[in-house]
């Protein structure tokens, strides 16, 4: 996809002696300047709009954050933090160039205390590793985006990340207890405490979610989850998207929380069966994985009316996974489905809306209409229970009339969302890829009170300009030129 | 949910706005003309928490706020009016066999919109986290009479920043809460709490390390001083065991997870070393909790602090209270603690010489001691939040952005707890 290269006014690049002093402060290891060395940075899973940093740096501790932050503002240059730049949304774009903070060499786990239910851990660790260092303990860190493999903990903090499992057990927000930051003045500050219930504002859950804007988060402290006692794996087979739709809809409403809904359509069956093998049929319209956890004594109960419900639905069939085995291949299959997707099409573009979940079989049928519509191959793969719905948009990049086609029936699938009283993101974040859907959700009070609170943390808009909010940063920076506004492509 | 019909203002200047579009013309006319002080009202069960407020406010009531705005059971949330009581929302959703799963003091009289200013919890909060983990959209009223929102009505969504969080717990400083979407958890069928009293802190704190590895999912943890579980067994009218220490733990579920978890936490409690488990169960339990959630505020005693630390650290802090003649209420899974003064606490030095120990003790445990409520003229004398915390300057640049006269609930927030540490009136 053709790419801009924005170059703003006033933007002056990064100056030698800046480069000098960064050099002193992380050593050459630290610093990446060559151009060629900056392409890797200039864009995250959003590929649609491209600007590569200035620089790129690599500290490996909190106060070089900070002073990197301080030399940031002595010569008045804007910078962003990044994590693994697994963000849909652009929320690593580097908007109006300058210095990107990579924190991937900040990834160690701190302290694990499972007497008081806490891990401290360093903003690049990967989520995963986090999962991988608990097992054994009967903890887990909850949040599973299905990029766990590589996104970061910080990242998942700037995104308020989701995942399957967040059905019932929440999203990051939800699981963070403390956070140290350093402030967009070079400050570092704790906020929040180990302990809950601290007297004053919760700016922990204010700060999570702000895609970046409101400071650097240089150590987290995560609230770590027992794991169940036991679950139940079931897969639903359906005729019809519909009939999977009202099933979904039919459990929630039964008053079942399964710890996960995930529903996959028969485009992305079809190509997650080649990639791995399951054993999916491959005529049917629908699968729903479904998982309830809980106890022992009580699981297969809620099983088996989770299987009642589906089979009123008109299931063909319900399947159990039988073993562990099963289990992890149907969470690979669902979590790394989009690794399958280069197997459909060249190129794709992933939404990320959300809808109430009585509204998923209508704004499925929407889809599949905006699809035929404009002649858009639309495939589904989704968090069904929470209404979060990832409609995947096959393309040719290389056919810019294709492109045109998909943007159209993005915009109507989103804007559709906001009709049925949803959102435009339920996990990948505003970043740039959004900006002109939020004078669609909100007004402009609602806006302008966003902006002042952001003015409390970033007053000059030189920490992460030109995200989250429709408004230009403080100092000035322009938005960056966009070609294709308000849409996503990862490849 | 209509509450009697007063005209607007009252006799007593207090504003009670019919709608929320009346509520942000009262405050654009007051920010447009006497600039006068405002407090926003809710079901005055709050009120007497931290400083007391400027006597020059202007009292703004949400009680004629009151509406159901919208309850699409299916989709398991609910939009309600700031003013609707907690225990009549609770019902309605009852009906649908759904609840909040958060306790509220007084429940009958305190507004949804009084509970989230306060960030209102009580035992279950263990089990099912607090207000912040189910406001998921809301709007309110600036206090120049600026309506916004955030959040919006899907139980997922990261459009925006979200000033859900920071409205929970704000106390009214930062705007008038007018309306919010909250989400919600099926009702259970069953419950159970077993109760059991031990000699020592040390067993206990061993009890409870092993609880925390339990096959049984307590909801609540429960440990209460001889005092405390006196008076909780009075007002409660249910026969609990007596002892120096009283540790309850509940379940919640359906009749089988109840009767299950009921019969592990059981035998946990008398492998942990309690000589006999008195269990209440189901509809014996409604008053329990109420008791439990209402104790918290502490009645008639003169002072009632509030810590929270560490879990592992609860023990040693109920046992510190408890000799310090504390009547204490833990919520001992989440380290959140009650404790009021006993009644002879003649004066504001008497109570700061049981007070600051224990804050040491709280701050040690990594957290901190407030202050919640204490006699009128005692407030300059103790320390109402103790010293400041890190994040407390910017807490002051967030609450200068959204009142930079500091007109909204005046003297009662971070800013007097910042004020009364630069005046240096108290003993720090």
């Amino acid at each position: 996809m053709a790419s801009t290269q924005p170059v703003p006014d006033g933007i002056v690049p990064v100056a030698t002696e800046l480069l000098t002093r960064f050099r002193r402060l992380l050593g050459d290891d630290g610093v990446l300047a060559a151009a060629d060395e900056l392409i890797v940075y200039e864009c995250d899973g959003y590929v649609v709009e491209k600007k590569a940093p200035d620089v790129v740096l690599f500290p490996t501790a909190t106060e070089q954050v900070a002073e990197i932050v301080r030399t940031c503002n002595e010569f008045d240059v804007p910078f962003v933090p990044r994590g693994a730049g697994t963000s849909l949304a652009g929320g690593c774009l580097p908007v109006g160039g300058g210095v990107m903070i990579s924190l991937t060499r900040m990834k160690s786990i701190l302290e694990v205390n499972l007497q008081d239910r806490y891990a401290v851990v360093q903003p690049g660790l990967v989520n995963l590793h986090l999962t991988r260092h608990l097992a054994g303990t009967g903890f887990h860190y909850a949040p599973d985006p299905s990029s766990q493999g590589a996104c970061t903990i910080g990242g998942n903090v700037a995104t308020n990340s989701g995942g399957p499992h967040t059905l019932k057990y929440g999203v990051t927000v939800n699981h963070v207890l403390a956070l140290e930051v350093v402030l967009p003045d070079g400050q570092v500050v704790e906020l929040g405490g180990p302990a809950e219930g601290l007297a004053g504002y919760d700016l922990v859950g204010l700060f999570v979610g702000s895609e970046g804007t409101f400071g650097i988060c240089t150590e987290v402290t995560v609230r770590l989850t027992r794991n169940p006692d036991a679950y139940r794996t079931l897969l639903g087979i359906f005729e019809t998207v519909g009939d999977a739709t009202q099933a979904i809809s039919q459990i929630i409403a039964a008053g079942i929380v399964p710890a996960a809904l995930e529903m996959m359509d028969q485009g992305i069956i079809e190509a997650v069966e080649a990639a791995y093998g399951f054993g999916f049929p491959l005529d049917a319209a629908a699968v729903v994985l479904i998982e309830v956890d809980g106890l022992e004594v009580a699981v297969d109960d809620e099983a088996e009316r989770i299987i009642r419900l589906c089979q009123e639905q008109g299931a063909r069939e319900v399947r159990r996974a039988e073993t562990e085995q099963q289990r992890a291949l149907l969470w690979k299959c669902r979590k790394q489905a989009f690794g399958a997707i280069g197997r459909l099409s060249p190129s794709y573009c992933t939404q990320d809306g959300v809808v109430p979940r009585t509204k998923l079989p209508e704004i499925l049928e929407f889809i599949t209409d905006a699809g035929k519509r404009h002649g858009v191959r639309i495939v589904n793969v989704f968090h069904a229970g929470d209404g979060n719905i990832h409609p995947i948009l096959l393309f040719d990049e290389r056919d810019e009339e294709q492109i045109a086609r998909v943007f159209r029936a993005s915009d109507e699938i989103l804007g559709k969302c906001i009709d049925l009283g949803g959102s435009v993101t339920g996990e990948h974040g505003i970043g740039v890829e959004k900006l002109e859907f939020m004078e669609r959700m909100f007004t402009e009070d609602d806006l302008e009170v966003m902006a002042s609170v952001r003015m409390a943390f970033n007053p000059r808009g030189s920490c992460s300009p030109g995200k989250m909010l429709p408004t230009a940063g403080a100092c000035g920076m322009e938005h960056i030129e966009r070609s294709h506004p308000g849409k996503q492509a990862a490849s | 949910m209509n509450e009697e019909r007063k005209s607007t203002p009252d006799e007593t200047g207090e504003l009670v706005p019919a709608t929320i579009s009346e509520l942000g013309r009262l405050l654009a006319a007051n920010a447009k003309g006497d600039r006068r002080p405002v407090l926003p009202i809710g079901g005055r069960t709050s009120l007497g928490f931290g400083f007391p407020a400027d006597p020059a406010s202007v009292e703004v009531t949400t009680s004629r706020l009151d509406r159901v705005v919208d309850y699409p059971a299916r989709d398991m949330t609910v939009t309600v009016e700031a003013g609707c009581r907690v225990a009549l929302i609770q019902e309605s959703l009852k009906l649908e066999g759904q609840r909040l799963p958060v306790d509220v003091p007084l429940a009958h009289r305190a507004t949804i919109g009084g509970a989230i200013a306060s960030d209102a919890g009580g035992p279950r909060r263990f089990g099912y986290g607090t207000l912040r983990d189910y406001v998921i959209g809301i709007g309110c009223v600036t206090v120049d009479g600026r309506r916004f929102k955030a959040g919006g009505r899907v139980v997922k969504n990261v459009a925006g920043y979200d000033l859900c969080k920071l409205m929970v717990g704000s106390g009214g400083s930062l705007a008038v809460v007018t309306e919010v979407t909250l989400k919600l958890k099926p009702l259970p069928t069953s419950s159970a709490m077993g109760w059991a009293c031990f000699d020592s802190g040390d067993t206990v704190g061993d009890l409870l390390g092993d609880l925390a590895t339990s096959r049984a999912r307590p909801v609540a943890i429960e440990l209460l001083g001889p005092k405390a579980g006196r008076q909780l067994a009075a007002e409660s009218r249910q026969e609990l065991p007596a002892g120096p220490l009283l540790l309850g733990v509940a379940v919640e579920g359906n009749p089988v997870e109840v009767e299950w978890q009921a019969g592990v936490l059981d035998r946990e409690l008398r492998a942990g070393g309690a000589a006999d488990v008195t269990w209440v169960r189901d509809g014996d339990t409604a008053k329990l909790w109420s008791s439990l959630t209402d104790y918290q505020l502490g009645g008639e005693s003169p002072v009632t602090i509030r810590a929270c630390l560490k879990p592992s650290r609860t023990v040693d802090f109920v046992v510190a209270a408890i000799d310090a003649g504390v009547a204490v209420q833990a919520h001992a899974g989440n380290g959140v603690v009650y404790g009021h003064l006993p009644d002879d606490t003649i004066d504001a030095q008497t109570a700061a010489e049981v007070i600051e120990p224990l804050r040491d003790l709280a701050v040690e445990g990594g957290g901190q001691l407030v202050v919640e409520r204490c006699e009128l003229g005692w407030h300059n004398a103790l320390s109402m939040w103790g010293s400041a915390r890190a994040d407390w300057s910017l807490m002051t640049a967030v609450k200068r952005q959204f009142d930079p006269e500091g007109l909204l609930s005046p003297g009662r927030g971070i800013e007097a707890a910042l004020q009364q540490l630069a005046l240096g009136g108290v003993d720090q």
